[in-house]
């Protein structure tokens, strides 16, 4: 694992695109998602550091555009107080939807029993199944004095960095138990498209892209013992059951682990046993559980210095 | 009275105001209930859990009969039946469910986008009832829509709720905490300070 990878979104037309996928299998990248629409495909994927100028150039050619997508590969729990209409579509749905934009993969969780001052308040279960992503992100109302003093409770329990998006402009001091925040997104009832609406999702974007370098960058003082898109290439190989799975993102990548859509009872021991070419299974270097999300399988990779080693 | 001829958010931080004041319009337009409200004003205590509305309502129509919306004419000849020619299309889906009801769906025809024709033995009898039938109630509507707007508008976590609509006022009151008397008190206050402010009719 000496090669680094950097994330990018090729956006073009289908045709050709094939050209992209073959020059990043000789490379040894990975091709994160891809998505098709009408005559449109995405591709999230990782292209190895040295050799980002090839695929530039064959973008070019293909008229596509190659754009850097910080959050590849990072999965966040948009989190809102309930599913009522108060919070839903606007302004979470907007935040959830503008965050795929550089690549991440988001899922909207609303809460039971979140709406309130003094009633809000969050389950266990809950709390576990914020707690196996990577970043949640919390969208509040427009007052202040609920966003400092009474709402901070539902983040008790949560052990991923915590963004919270409000109406009023704050420090991120100012909300006790916040990793970042981020005004200017408060209870709305129409779409977000004036302009300080999108300036202040651009800001949202940015901030929690540096939220996730933060967390690489932690990483990476103890790697992983194995890289999570390498996971998913190998089970892409060795389980064909996920091809047939019609989720969006059949195997969702975390920066630590990967979520796999498919029935835990019925396949966590192929994942247990799943072979890599150094000869170790995947059970040595990951803990594979069951999600909390519906009955997925929940891969969480250890550590080199967990394991002992790293392939 | 003008539509919205007076739209007073207060609340002790300015800029949460400002705010307010959006989700509020956003909400009146998406239930297009801006024409029908001649005076608002909300008050907001998010330190107390409180939340105070009133409003003072415009004119609202009277009860739409069918003749109000279309021309009814009775045909006996050949084929005994009643005609409706439509001239305001707006309250068609009111008036079929209720010609649905009395006649069943069998019995009615609508040949074109302005014309439903109900088969009946005794056309001239059931033109002149189907004439004076009331198709809509604005006000009853009026009412619903009301009340929608106004759990729409609250901040959702305020589930203790006071409303009264009486006349052309509307009162509401929502907070977390159990209802206090002083607060309704306060939003009759504000009632009647809504109605000696603005304009005269």
């Amino acid at each position: 694992m000496t090669s680094i990878f950097l994330p990018y979104l090729y956006t073009g037309g289908v045709h050709k695109h094939g050209l992209i996928l073959e020059l990043l299998e000789d490379l040894g990248g990975y091709i994160i998602q891809k998505v098709v629409v009408g005559t449109e495909v995405n591709l999230i994927m990782l292209i190895p550091e040295k050799d980002v100028h090839l695929v530039k150039e064959l973008s070019d050619e293909l008229l596509g555009v190659l754009l850097v997508a910080s959050l590849t590969g990072v999965e966040i729990a948009v989190v809102s107080p309930t599913l009522a209409s108060h919070h839903l579509p606007h302004s979470a749905c907007d935040v959830a939807e503008y965050l795929r934009h550089p690549g991440a993969n988001t899922n909207m969780i609303g809460l039971a029993r979140g709406m309130g001052r003094r009633v809000s308040l969050s389950m266990d279960y809950e709390r576990k199944l914020i707690n196996e992503h990577d970043i949640a992100v919390f969208t509040f109302g427009s007052f202040s004095d609920c966003i400092i003093n009474k709402k901070p409770k539902l983040f008790e329990g949560i052990e991923i960095p915590i963004v919270v998006t409000g109406g009023p402009e704050l420090k991120t001091e100012e909300v006790p138990g916040a990793d970042l925040y981020v005004g200017g997104i408060g209870r709305v009832s129409h779409r977000l498209r004036h302009k300080n609406e999108i300036d202040a999702l651009d800001t949202l974007n940015e901030e929690i892209g540096k939220v996730a370098d933060k967390i690489r960058k932690q990483l990476a003082k103890d790697p992983l013992a194995v890289l999570p898109a390498r996971v998913m290439k190998e089970i892409e190989n060795q389980v064909p059951a996920i091809s047939r799975v019609l989720s969006p993102a059949p195997i969702t990548m975390q920066l630590n682990g990967l979520r796999v859509k498919l029935p835990y009872d019925e396949f966590h021991e192929k994942f247990e046993n799943l072979e890599f070419d150094e000869g170790v299974v995947l059970s040595e270097l990951a803990n594979i559980s069951r999600s909390k999300m519906k009955n997925y399988i929940l891969i969480k990779i250890k550590s080199k210095s967990d394991v002992g080693f790293a392939i | 009275m003008n539509a919205l001829e007076t739209f007073i958010v207060e609340s002790a931080i300015d800029s949460e105001k400002a705010f307010y004041r959006q989700i509020i319009e956003d909400n009146l337009s998406s239930l297009k209930l801006g024409p029908a409200i001649g005076r608002i004003k909300v008050v907001l205590r998010p330190e107390d859990s409180l939340f105070q509305m009133v409003i003072i309502l415009r004119d609202v129509g009277t009860k739409v009969t069918t003749l109000d919306m279309a021309d009814v004419e009775a045909k006996t000849g050949a084929s005994q039946e009643v005609v409706i020619s439509i001239k305001k299309e707006r309250y068609i889906p009111e008036l079929l469910k209720k010609l649905w009801e009395r006649h069943g769906k069998a019995n009615i025809r609508q040949p074109d986008r302005w014309t439903v024709a109900v088969d009946s033995d005794k056309p001239q009898e059931e033109a002149e009832f189907l004439g004076k039938m009331i198709v809509a109630d604005p006000r009853h509507t009026l009412h619903e829509d009301l009340v929608d707007f106004a759990i729409r508008a609250t901040p959702e976590g305020f589930r203790v709720r006071y409303h009264l609509f009486k006349g052309n006022r509307f009162v509401f009151v929502a907070s977390e905490e159990s209802m206090q008397k002083e607060w309704v008190e306060e939003a009759g206050a504000m009632l009647e300070e809504l109605l000696a402010g603005g304009k005269t009719k």
